[in-house]
């Protein structure tokens, strides 16, 4: 039984996250285009939290405060979402 | 003196004639206060994720300017007053902005782009000069393309009994030519030649 544990452990497969925002550093943090914004919230309008997008530290800073302007612009929506 | 932008948000139901009193007083205001206006942006109608004062769409403008606080509090006690704007924000693009660079680098942008203007007109005006060229060829392809008409013409005299058989053959090939299409290398030296005189006709018929 002592096995199962590792056994389970070895079957968990991480897929390295990476930043997209890192990995192509010609994408833009913009509120202005809500389109990208909107690969960073889910479906309810909620910002993605880093530790499920695998955003770097640095750009879900950015992104946050992206998403918040582009809200109070009404190109994101707070709840809910927007068929663009 | 800083860059600034605003977005501002207004009624999508003001027609053309109302808005351009609205913007213009925005641009005043930034005049007044000593600010600069770098660029106005109209977006346009675009439909508001959320309703703002009941409203589903709105009419969005980006004003990208340099200037102080006062210019940003004037023109914000400004929309807060006005019932056409329904919804603003100003964003801080540079603490420390150079209105000469700024000013420098717009003229060199505009000498860019009347260069690209007179270039484009240049270019036009070679095509103009180019397209005389060209259209003799139309004219040409459309000389023999009648003169494919006669034939049928000719043919569909006979036609009833000779479609059937052709049918097949000219599957692939235009209508003009179902009387070649058997000998297909005899059709190339037909068309060829048969154009002068039949676009002549053609010509006396039209």
């Amino acid at each position: 039984m002592a096995f199962r544990p590792r056994k389970k452990r070895r079957r968990i497969f991480h897929r390295r996250k990476v930043c997209r925002f890192c990995a192509d550093s010609s994408l833009p943090i913009d509120y202005k285009e809500p389109r990208t914004l909107g690969y960073f919230t889910t479906e309810r309008g909620k910002i993605i939290p880093r530790r499920i997008s695998g955003t770097c530290a640095k750009h879900q800073r950015q992104l946050n405060t992206a998403i918040k302007q582009a809200r109070t612009i009404a190109l994101l929506p707070y709840v809910g979402s927007v068929e663009v | 003196m800083r860059r600034y932008e605003t977005i501002v948000i207004a009624d999508p139901d003001l027609s053309e004639d109302q808005r351009g009193p609205l913007f213009g007083r925005m641009t005043e205001i930034i005049d007044q206060e000593g600010g600069f206006l770098i660029q106005t942006d109209e977006w346009g109608g675009r439909k508001l994720a959320y309703e703002i004062k009941g409203k589903p769409r709105g009419y969005y403008v980006r004003l990208e300017y340099c200037g102080t606080g006062p210019v940003v509090d004037e023109l914000e006690r400004f929309y807060r007053i006005d019932d056409r704007v329904l919804k603003f924000m100003t964003i801080v693009l540079e603490k420390d902005a150079d209105v000469d660079a700024v000013k420098a680098r717009m003229a060199e942008a505009e000498a860019a782009e009347t260069q690209a203007a007179e270039e484009a007109e240049r270019e036009a005006a070679e095509e103009t000069v180019a397209e005389p060229a060209g259209e003799p060829e139309v004219a040409k392809e459309t000389a023999a393309e009648p003169a494919g008409e006669p034939e049928v013409a000719e043919e569909t005299a006979t036609e009833p009994a000779g479609e059937p058989e052709v049918a097949e053959e000219t599957a692939t090939e235009p209508a003009g030519e179902p009387e070649v299409a058997p000998a297909s290398s005899e059709t190339e030296t037909d068309t060829e030649t048969a154009p002068p005189s039949e676009t002549a006709e053609t010509k006396k018929e039209v």
